[in-house]
């Protein structure tokens, strides 16, 4: 029992205490800048506020919007990447190496990145649609909501396809050759054999890889503010951002609980939902 | 699996399509770093630099502290590592071998506690550190990674501790061993490929997090680099060659430890598959 004790302290001291501070918090008129009477009990009303405030919906739909565009985009990007991979390669270590790098790569670094790409002058994308001639103008990428929404999206879709195409490569390795083998013999086309027999064989893969990418993808944070700050205005501002900028950038500790409880419990519906879903499929 | 390529050529270039989607950005950015302001901002862009330039990197560390900044990020995430690799340790040897009850909950337990958002954390994380006066030290940042590495190490761990016989240990504790005495000289030596594994994966987890590093160490010295990278830009201005210089000085040390350990990371993601 001792042996837990450090895990279980550590877990308490960052988790749990913090979630209990937290709800107890979210009850409060509670702004650091605000000197010493701005510390004052007021129920219910941090909530009555988040329900009427408008960048609170806004972000609530950015946030969902996100992870209803790219955790299924990079689980089709990832499927495509962990097919390509599973080809017989006489060298291994390229390819590997090559699903491993956005892995390990900080978002930060990924965000940084792609907003070079998606640079309106100067940057790889529009370079390419020029050469293509799709456009006269440029595409002004990171300065237009919804254009900005989708260099967001592509950027989290590019670094996180490679943990799921990890995922879903290590499961694909282990459906038995004799199943392939033996639908051949009863003439199914490649087609017939990825949807009913690799699709299903590699379900366990897919949820946990869904699962933790939605998990993910709701607390996204760094690849927006790298790129956008949440701009233009706040077209691609998350939930998450507009919790740290309510709590560390405007001290407004009350108020941005409130918004952290409304998160945590959107986070929460959807966790139960992917557990219900995997305890029927077990 | 038996898809309809066989020949050569189709592998080599479903090889090509999936090293360029991994490495391509990588590349550009190095190529963005070798060349000049002025030739940066011809139209239409050039892809290979026509004068190679290494200024940008002297201004990449000069223009920020860069060197301290991959100081800082080292010293982090190494201290992270070994601190969440002994209380991952100790709880996954306890889930592994101790008679307890309620083992898979404990398990679950652990688990479950990464699932929490970190930013709904993140203000009381905050308090709990100004109280603790610990906000710009290191402290703040590796007491946070070690609770973020604990799940992915402890599955990790317990996985390979169960694959140990019991009987070493048992025979070590006849020979006098204590308990921990048996933990620290039979099993960890021989979960050292464990050990190893579940290492490397805290070591990038607290090398890339961001959110707790921006918002607890605000003071420029204890900046670390996925926080510091963010910097060079200011208000109003991009500068990209430099930018870039700093980006692929700080991809090198993560990109070299991957390549080096890439079976094992791969075999630790699979087994722990934790991190977006």
């Amino acid at each position: 029992m001792l042996l837990l004790a450090p895990a279980a302290l550590l877990i308490a001291l960052v988790v749990v205490y913090p979630i209990g501070k937290l709800i107890y918090n979210s009850f409060f008129d509670l702004r650091l800048s605000g000197g010493a009477d701005a510390f004052r009990f007021v129920g219910l009303q941090n909530y009555q506020d988040v329900l009427s405030d408008k960048d609170f919906w806004n972000a609530a739909w950015n946030t969902v919007l996100i992870t209803l565009i790219t955790v299924p985009g990079a689980l089709v990007v990832g499927m495509g990447l962990a097919l390509l991979a599973n080809l017989p390669f006489k060298r291994k270590w390229p390819v590997r190496l090559a699903l491993l790098l956005p892995w390990a790569l900080p978002l930060s670094f990924a965000g940084l990145i792609f907003a070079w790409f998606f640079h309106t002058e100067y940057g790889f994308v529009n370079d390419v649609v020029r050469r293509l001639g799709l456009t006269t103008e440029p595409t002004m990428w990171l300065l237009r909501p919804n254009w900005a929404f989708a260099a967001i999206c592509a950027t989290i879709i590019w670094k996180t396809s490679s943990f799921m195409a990890l995922i879903l490569l290590a499961g694909l390795q282990m459906i038995p050759r004799s199943l392939y083998e033996a639908a051949d013999v009863d003439g199914a086309s490649r087609w017939q054999q990825f949807w009913e027999i690799t699709i299903p064989m590699l379900m366990p893969s897919i949820i946990v890889a869904l699962v933790f990418r939605t998990i993910t993808a709701l607390q996204t944070f760094d690849i927006p503010y790298t790129m956008t700050k949440g701009g233009p205005g706040n077209a691609t501002e998350t939930l998450a951002m507009l919790i740290h900028k309510t709590t560390i950038e405007y001290l407004d500790v009350g108020y941005g609980s409130t918004l952290a409880v409304f998160m945590f419990l959107l986070s929460m519906v959807v966790t139960s939902f992917y557990l219900r879903r995997i305890g029927k499929s077990a | 699996m038996n898809f309809v390529w066989s020949s050569r050529q189709l592998r080599f270039v479903a090889a090509a399509a999936v090293v360029i989607n991994g490495f391509f950005p990588a590349l550009w950015i190095l190529l963005t770093s070798l060349k000049t302001e002025i030739e940066l901002v011809q139209k239409p862009i050039t892809y290979w630099p026509h004068d190679l330039t290494l200024r940008n990197y002297v201004q990449a560390f000069t223009d920020q502290p860069l060197l301290r900044y991959l100081g800082n990020s080292l010293t982090v995430a190494l201290a992270a590592t070994v601190a969440s690799l002994l209380v991952s340790a100790m709880a996954a040897y306890a889930i592994a071998r101790l008679n307890l009850r309620h083992r898979q909950l404990i398990l679950t337990a652990i688990v479950a506690s990464s699932m929490f958002p970190l930013v709904t954390l993140l203000v009381p994380i905050f308090e709990t550190m100004r109280a603790l006066n610990l906000l710009n030290t290191y402290s703040a940042l590796v007491i946070p990674y070690i609770v973020l590495n604990l799940p992915v190490c402890t599955l990790v761990l317990v996985g390979f501790f169960q694959s140990i016989p019991k009987d070493l240990e048992n025979a070590a504790m006849i020979d006098g061993c204590t308990r921990l005495g048996a933990l620290w000289r039979v099993v960890i030596p021989l979960a050292a490929p464990g050990v190893f594994t579940a290492g490397i994966l805290a070591f990038v987890n607290a090398w890339d997090e961001f959110l707790l590093a921006l918002s607890l160490n605000s003071s420029a010295s204890m900046r670390t680099l996925p926080v510091g990278i963010t910097l060079y830009q200011g208000e109003f201005t991009f500068p990209w060659p430099i930018i870039s210089a700093a980006l692929i000085v700080a991809i090198v040390p993560i990109a070299v430890l991957i390549a080096l350990f890439q079976e094992r990371v791969v075999s630790g993601l699979t087994q722990g598959g934790i991190k977006g």
